[in-house]
């Protein structure tokens, strides 16, 4: 069992999940008991920004018992351990991450865009994303996207 | 009737194409978002588009006139739409259906919409809506035949 003084902060959320808050050097430690716990589902992985920071939010499910418990931690640096040789599940939506928020997650085999093209500028839910920039998303003879800034021949 | 009781129709060729294009719009099966779920409808038995010469939603672009662009055109999705357009033999004729394909609707201020999918490929009539009803889609499909056949629709 985790010492109590590793976790930052415990709350409850408006329907009855716990939330708790932990430091990012603490993160993995916390993340692999809740697995021994019985936390066998990774229901998914978010992040918001606050501008100075980055907070991620993972939702961990018990198949067992349906319980579920809420993990919270920050970035300042944009990195982040990842968790995929606990859940698989998380390489995807790592991978989602990476392409909205541009959270890079240490140890993922296999952190590319999900949904936006690799030569996409910029991460999109980020709050620093410059809207006015307007990317055009065209398809080469192969039916492989790629983005430009330039209208081109598709459009 | 009887042989010899019927009279005489002078007409020009090309009244006659127009005639015959605009009573045999064949759309494309081409639904993108929810829209096309009204689309679905107004092809269905109760407003059925057949009585108007829409007759069936063809499967490939090479055997269809109008492209029924119903639902948002994400930016990902635009080169396919351009490519599925060029597909279609002439003449053909576009539908832009719903808020979301004539300027980009809810999703307006989003990055990932094209606003507006005449920015991607021409369009005939816009039927405005979120969604259009089928009544208005099959207002459009008329207007279109209007169109086609040059008379003004007012």
């Amino acid at each position: 069992m985790i010492s109590v003084a590793e976790i930052l902060e415990e709350t409850k959320g408006k329907d009855g999940r716990r939330i708790l808050k932990v430091d990012k050097d603490n993160f993995l430690q916390l993340m692999e008991e809740l697995k021994e716990q019985g936390f066998d589902h990774l229901s998914l992985i978010t992040a918001v920004d606050w501008r100075d920071r980055i907070e991620l939010v993972y939702h961990l499910h018990n198949m067992e018992n349906d319980n579920y418990v809420v993990v919270k931690s920050d970035t300042l640096n944009n990195v982040f351990p990842s968790v995929v040789h606990l859940w698989t599940s998380a390489d995807w939506e790592e991978r989602e991450q990476w392409d909205m928020m541009g959270v890079w997650f240490d140890g993922h085999a296999n952190l590319r865009r999900l949904f936006l093209p690799e030569s996409w500028t910029g991460h999109p839910l980020r709050k620093n994303y410059d809207l006015s920039k307007v990317q055009y998303i065209n398809m080469d003879d192969e039916g492989n996207d790629y983005a430009t800034f330039d209208p081109g021949d598709g459009w | 009737m009887k042989t010899g009781d019927m009279g005489v129709i002078t007409t020009t060729i090309e009244k006659a194409l127009e005639w015959g294009r605009s009573n045999s719009l064949w759309p494309l099966t081409f639904g993108l978002a929810c829209c096309a779920i009204e689309m679905m409808a107004t092809q269905a038995s109760n407003l059925d588009i057949s009585r108007f010469g829409s007759e069936i939603f063809r499967n490939s672009p090479r055997q269809s006139d109008l492209m029924i662009v119903s639902g948002t055109v994400t930016k990902k999705m635009a080169p396919r739409v351009r490519r599925l357009y060029d597909e279609m033999p002439y003449p053909k004729y576009a539908i832009a259906m719903g808020v979301c394909v004539i300027q980009g609707g809810p999703y307006n201020q989003g990055y990932s919409v094209v606003l507006g999918v005449d920015k991607v490929i021409p369009v005939d009539v816009y039927v405005p809506g979120c969604p259009p009803t089928p009544e208005a889609l099959t207002y459009g499909i008329v207007t279109l035949q209007k169109k086609i056949r040059g008379e003004t629709d007012r």
